[in-house]
């Protein structure tokens, strides 16, 4: 630069703020462009949709009235918000003895523990479907076995605790990681100082761990429980006539129905259910800290 | 008082806590990768003895192995194209100041949140509005929504790692932008290339939902194929799938795993 060296007349009238800036611009514009067009356009022609008569297509809040007096939406609306909140406080239950547990190992032993939570993490979910309807089934393992010592057998598989069980395989990993990762940054001279005080273990582990790794657990159950609402295929696969969820009926007014206005409808009901529990969760402390540690 | 026996009991809760919610992690896919070695025409647990039967049966059926073409054809063109956009992205939002920068990369990142259910039902009405039939193009355009904000995710780390100044070095050394971009920024950020490029094949090689609303009947890509069995009619040769798709997750773990020690 200032070397004399000689450009296009064009080019040398771009500083190089004007240059990057053009640079920064093609470099965000195709990801950006394709998102609008096949993503942000597609969920905006949905509102459109559900925004619609069913026959003549002009603009009718009729899909929402209908939604609005649908007992069946209500009883879904109300089993999808129950057994989120049931999957979350299982998944809670379970991840945080061993997200503790693993953050007092050696960083050897923690990498490998933490491959027995990235394995199921990574598993695909019909994978995982497909072991429960195979072990918790009739005729599957669990009931192989308790038949063997005289239990009777126990219905595991299509109703509400195959839901719950499969569900909460898919969650754990989710929040062990994000618990682990509130575990790790709390300085290590805060337990200790606590127990030279004559602090037990017990109590510091109430009074300053517990504690300081809230924003974990909060940001974390919140984001297993946004992630619940949406659910789609376990419901499907292991649950019964009493476990659909909202996800389940938007495709059965889409391919049963065959009802577009409604499916839509519920579909947009169900993006503002998830948005507004995001929208919760950005107000907590823990949400900014997750959205801090992101910008970071 | 709480003596030190009772340290111990608590210890000892703890460890079986862990090791229960491992097991629980871990067995179930692990008993179905045991069955799927069974001799036996029905699954049967433990086996009776070792066969790779249902193995055969899977490249002899055409359905299964056209169906795992398909989604090693669409997680390969998803990913690939994922991470050319995602990528620019991300160092376009990492290197720059703008208003407006955080409503950008809160909508490029929004997939994640929001429920699969609702961006496969606008697809799907979204697209047959648009007449677009080739199967080919409707699970792609669906799957870089999907994987798109999971490149976006992990090049963003990547560029955390990367010390600034080099960029800032080659530049004062007078290298062009697009120079320090290939032969600076891309180079350092391989590790990180790599992982989203395995991130965002993985979640499009086992994504199902998007698949089974936008697939045309006949065209059924893995996921849709084992969905639909798992519905209607339970074939044993799910138990061989699981063991083959577990074990390429295995593979993608451990390299990534691995990248992301190179890139520390």
């Amino acid at each position: 630069m200032g070397d004399g060296t000689p450009a296009t007349p064009k080019r040398r009238q771009l500083t190089l703020e004007q240059r990057h800036a053009l640079y920064t611009a093609l470099l965000i514009a195709p990801a950006t462009l394709f998102m609008l067009f096949v993503y942000a356009v597609p969920l905006a022609y949905v509102v459109s949709v559900s925004l619609a008569d069913k026959t003549t297509g002009a603009f009718s809040i009729g899909s929402y009235q209908q939604v609005a007096t649908s007992s069946l939406f209500y009883k879904v609306t109300w089993t999808t918000l129950q057994i989120s909140a049931l999957a979350t406080i299982t998944s809670l239950l379970l991840a945080y003895p061993i997200a503790l547990y693993m953050n007092y190992q050696s960083a050897r032993v923690r990498a490998f523990l933490m491959l027995l939570v990235l394995v199921p993490f990574w598993t695909s979910i019909l994978v995982k479907s497909y072991a429960f309807t195979v072990i918790f089934g009739q005729a599957g393992v669990v009931n192989q076995l308790l038949g063997l010592v005289g239990l009777p057998s126990v219905k595991l598989l299509f109703n509400r605790v195959g839901v719950i069980i499969g569900m909460t395989h898919y969650l754990v990993p989710f929040l062990v990681l994000t618990i682990l990762t509130s575990l790790r940054s709390i300085p290590p001279d805060l337990p200790r100082a606590a127990s030279i005080m004559g602090a037990s273990k017990l109590v510091v582990f109430r009074r300053v761990v517990l504690p300081l790794s809230m924003p974990g657990v909060i940001a974390g159950s919140a984001l297993v429980f946004i992630l619940s609402l949406g659910f789609y295929v376990v419901p499907a696969l292991l649950g019964g006539r009493q476990d659909v969820m909202l996800a389940n009926l938007v495709e059965f007014y889409l391919r049963e129905a065959l009802n577009w206005q409604m499916a839509s409808t519920i579909a947009v009901m169900l993006l503002l259910t998830a948005a507004l529990f995001v929208a919760l969760l950005f107000k907590t402390r823990a949400g900014a800290a997750l959205a801090g540690e992101q910008r970071a | 008082m709480i003596s030190s026996r009772h340290i111990m009991t608590w210890r000892g809760v703890g460890l079986a806590a862990a090791i229960f919610v491992f097991v629980f992690l871990i067995l179930p896919t692990a008993i179905v990768i045991i069955m799927s070695f069974g001799d036996k025409r029905d699954l049967v647990f433990p086996p009776t003895g070792f066969s790779l039967d249902l193995f055969r049966r899977f490249f002899a059926e055409p359905g299964w192995t056209q169906s795992a073409l398909l989604s090693f054809r669409i997680a390969i063109l998803s990913a690939t194209l994922s991470l050319v956009m995602g990528t620019a992205a991300a160092i376009g939002l990492a290197r720059s100041r703008f208003r407006g920068k955080g409503l950008v990369s809160l909508f490029l990142h929004s997939p994640i949140m929001i429920p699969g259910v609702a961006i496969a039902l606008a697809l799907y009405l979204y697209l047959n509005m648009l007449g677009i039939r080739n199967n080919d193009a409707r699970l792609i355009l669906g799957h870089v929504v999907m994987t798109l904000p999971f490149v976006l995710v992990t090049v963003s780390a990547g560029l955390r790692h990367i010390d600034e100044t080099l960029e800032t070095v080659a530049t004062v050394m007078g290298a062009g932008l697009f120079t320090v971009f290939r032969r600076v920024t891309v180079p350092l950020l391989a590790p990180a290339l790599t992982i989203g490029w395995l991130f965002a094949f993985v979640t499009s090689f086992d994504e199902v939902i998007v698949s089974w609303f936008l697939v045309r009947a006949g065209h059924m890509t893995l996921p849709v194929k084992m969905y639909s069995s798992i519905m209607f009619d339970i074939s044993p040769v799910l138990a061989a799938v699981s063991t083959m798709l577990t074990g390429l997750t295995v593979f993608a773990c451990i390299v990534m795993a691995a990248m992301q020690k190179k890139e520390a």
